[in-house]
């Protein structure tokens, strides 16, 4: 159960004691992030105070409470929250902020992180991924809209309570509900994509995305900070405001939610240090309105990208759901066609063997017999080798087609993927006398395909053609495989038996799913070749052959242009 | 071992596997004629040498129960032993009716092939033994003037001396004199044993006397 719920989901610190009891190592791990992360996070909120002010635009240590609630067990919750509490304390004394707003604070800071992760988590069971519209939809309803809310009025009811500061309860409301909001949509966006990241896909990455990200933070960076620069800002020229936009939209489509959840923490951060710094479009007002103006802005950018990344992330997935079921189904019908070709994989795998077997007993003869030559011995050892070689070669034809691999397209001949899979089949052309006619055009234009596909394919067709031809008298059977160069630019090849044949309204039903006319077969060869065909852009079609016989033809279109031969 | 030095004769289209065969007979002792195909086996003269076939039972052109079939026809006795790559039950019924010695599969064991070839090559060499008597007997017929066959039957048949001259119409003193010089030219002593040579040489197959 461990091992395969970690596999799956790829993040072992979150699944793997997942409903386990007790304090674990994994639980410890997170109660020291958040009391160290809690500390450093308040200190950055401290930061983002727009002086004189003491309000602070971002106040994060609430959105990453709430983030680490959201990805642990609802056991750990109490913990979690205790160890906040010494975090807030080092903070916020501080500061010299009076011990019963210190402690006021902590109360409805947590109560916002519990009335998030409650919230969210009566929606969506189990850790919170923003992988989907649903889960992305009921974290901005309950995580970044309710909670900062509902947890306000506690707050706003503190303050005035112990008399801190001069605001009013309306005014404390509204501010802590902005700044709160803005931290939640913000920061624990960034927590959650991050905590379930997996990190060995970003070391597998190949060097062109790494650049492809340098280079798209690198420009997000300087569009957000354009907006600062008081000479070319946004008071020269106001669409400068939607210069991160495109870095943004390119982050939700080609990062997924944690690239987009990362680069809308790059520009938020870029506006606020901004705004902190007196530089940016949002300065020029009052503080409180100032701040107000940006985190609205900043809350109306993120929410919507941070939706689409869930959904393209979504239609991702389905897409790649179907690919591997298809990939499944396609697997499973080579191994089942390679059961049937069993018999004739015997004998390829036979005949080197008695090789083997009889020229070693020979050499163990002559050799006690006195009348071993080195000559003879020589040509006996060779001999052992290519038939070794030969079976090697057979188990190693046999091993790709039994893989179970992702499909790789790569330039192929269909001149040679017709011999490989004749090489294949011939223990069972053998075994069932059946006589092979190979007409081969040469040269042919090279193809673009998954060669394993297209020998399954190939394979599916010859092995229907032989069966076809189990009622003909054995010196008559003919099996034609033939490659011509279609006027395209693409390759036609053609795979004909002097079976009964079809009568002709069967032609099309015979690629239909679960049609067939064999006494033991599921239907499903024909459908899933003529799958791999689409795959590859092609056609497969099957006609009567001249004088008796079916004909099944295979069309493959020329490369496309641009690709290297 | 007696007489001529005993031949294998192996065809098989697999040149690795006919070059193993051939020298695993030959370590063992055998004079070996190794053919690639069945028609370069059908092209070559029979041979006097007693000896059997080993043939690979699926070849391209010539299936190894056609090859079979074709031997029979040509009158070639020399027993055949089928191996097989991957041997189906209805291919060793058909080949064992056909009236093959033996059936193995590959990899071939040694034993079992040995003994195989042995026993193909004894049932050779007893069966070309009863040719060779059989034409040595029809030799000694042929030899016999109308009349002496004529007392011969009668003998077989049991007839005394007096009722065979009655049949054929002449003396019974003629009649011993015919019988004298055919049981010298059958060259026999008794009537047992000229009776035993009779029904030896109508056994079926070996033909009838005309």
């Amino acid at each position: 159960m461990d091992s395969v719920s970690s596999a799956r989901d790829g993040n072992p610190v979150l699944s793997r004691q997942w409903w386990r009891p007790g304090l674990d190592a994994s639980s410890v791990r997170w109660v020291l992030f958040v009391a160290v992360g809690y500390y450093l996070a308040a200190r950055l909120g401290f930061a983002f105070t727009l002086r004189p002010s003491p309000l602070s635009t971002l106040w994060p240590p609430n959105a990453l409470l709430l983030a680490a609630l959201l990805l642990t067990p609802s056991r750990l919750w109490a913990w979690l929250l205790l160890a906040a509490l010494p975090a807030h304390l080092l903070a916020e004394l501080q500061s010299g902020v009076p011990v019963a707003m210190v402690l006021g604070w902590y109360a409805s800071n947590c109560s916002e992180a519990l009335i998030g992760a409650a919230l969210v988590r009566a929606f969506v069971p189990g850790p919170l991924r923003l992988d989907t519209l649903a889960s992305t939809a009921t974290f901005l309803l309950c995580g970044v809209l309710a909670a900062p809310l509902l947890s306000s009025f506690l707050d706003a009811a503190l303050v005035s309570l112990v008399g801190w500061g001069d605001a009013g309860y309306w005014e404390l409301l509204r501010t802590r509900v902005l700044s709160n909001a803005l931290a939640e949509i913000i920061v624990a966006p960034l927590v959650l994509t991050w905590g379930s990241f997996h990190f060995a896909r970003l070391r597998a990455a190949p060097p062109a995305r790494h650049a492809e990200a340098a280079a798209l933070f690198a420009g997000l960076l300087a569009a957000s900070l354009v907006l600062d620069l008081p000479q070319i800002g946004l008071h020269a020229t106001p669409a400068l405001f939607y210069a991160p936009l495109p870095f943004l939209l390119w982050a939700a489509v080609r990062f997924g939610p944690t690239g987009t959840a990362t680069a809308i923490a790059v520009m938020a951060l870029a506006t606020i240090w901004g705004a902190v710094s007196g530089l940016g479009p949002f300065t020029g007002h009052a503080p409180a309105q100032m701040a107000r103006d940006m985190q609205l802005f900043l809350i109306a950018v993120a929410a919507p990208l941070l939706l689409l990344a869930a959904a393209l992330e979504e239609r991702k997935r389905v897409a790649r759901d179907a690919r591997e079921q298809r990939l499944q189904l396609t697997h499973l019908s080579r191994v089942a066609m390679l059961g049937e070709l069993s018999g004739g994989i015997v004998h390829e795998l036979n005949q080197p063997l008695t090789a083997i077997l009889s020229n070693a007993q020979a050499a163990r003869h002559f050799i006690a017999n006195n009348s071993a030559d080195p000559q003879l011995l020589g040509e006996i050892l060779q001999d052992i080798i290519l038939a070794d070689q030969r079976a090697g070669d057979v188990i190693r034809r046999l091993r790709t087609l039994f893989k179970r691999g992702e499909t790789n397209f790569e330039t192929l001949d269909a001149n040679t993927l017709v011999r490989d899979v004749l090489r294949i089949v011939n223990g069972d052309l053998v075994l069932r006398a059946i006589h092979a006619e190979i007409d081969l055009d040469e040269p042919l234009p090279p193809l673009e395909g998954d060669r394993v596909e297209l020998q399954q394919l190939m394979l599916n067709l010859v092995v229907n053609a032989c069966e076809a031809m189990g009622g003909v008298e054995e010196r008559l059977r003919r099996l034609a495989i033939r490659t011509r160069a279609g006027t395209d630019g693409g390759v036609v090849i053609s795979v004909t038996d002097n079976g009964a044949g079809f009568a002709p309204e069967q032609y099309e039903r015979l690629f239909e799913p679960f049609y067939t006319t064999k006494r033991q077969g599921l239907g499903l060869g024909l459908s899933i070749c003529r799958t791999i065909v689409r795959a590859h852009r092609g056609r497969l079609w099957g006609t009567a052959a001249p004088g008796k016989g079916a004909a099944f033809h295979v069309h493959l279109p020329a490369m496309r242009p641009g690709r290297r031969p | 071992m007696n007489g001529m030095p005993a031949c294998v004769s192996i065809i098989d289209d697999d040149g690795l596997v006919l070059r193993s065969l051939d020298r695993l007979l030959r370590s063992l002792g055998f004079a070996v004629d190794t053919f690639a195909t069945p028609r370069d086996f059908l092209d070559q003269p029979a041979s006097d040498a007693p000896g059997c076939i080993i043939m690979d039972l699926s070849m391209p052109g010539l299936s190894g129960l056609e090859l079979q079939q074709a031997l029979s026809r040509t009158g070639d006795p020399r027993p055949v032993v089928f191996i097989s790559g991957a041997a189906s039950v209805p291919a060793s019924v058909a080949a064992m009716k056909a009236g093959a010695v033996d059936f193995l599969t590959k990899p071939l064991d040694h034993d079992r092939l040995l003994g195989a070839v042995r026993s193909a090559i004894e049932q050779d060499r007893a069966s070309r033994d009863r040719r060779v008597n059989s034409a040595a007997l029809a030799e000694r017929l042929t030899s016999l003037t109308p009349r002496e066959r004529e007392v011969l039957e009668r003998v077989v048949a049991g007839r005394l001396n007096k009722q065979i001259a009655s049949e054929l119409g002449t003396a019974e003193k003629t009649i011993k004199v015919h019988r004298a010089r055919m049981m010298q030219k059958m060259q026999v002593d008794s009537v047992a044993e000229l009776v035993r040579l009779w029904t030896a040489f109508r056994q079926p197959g070996t033909g009838t006397p005309s």
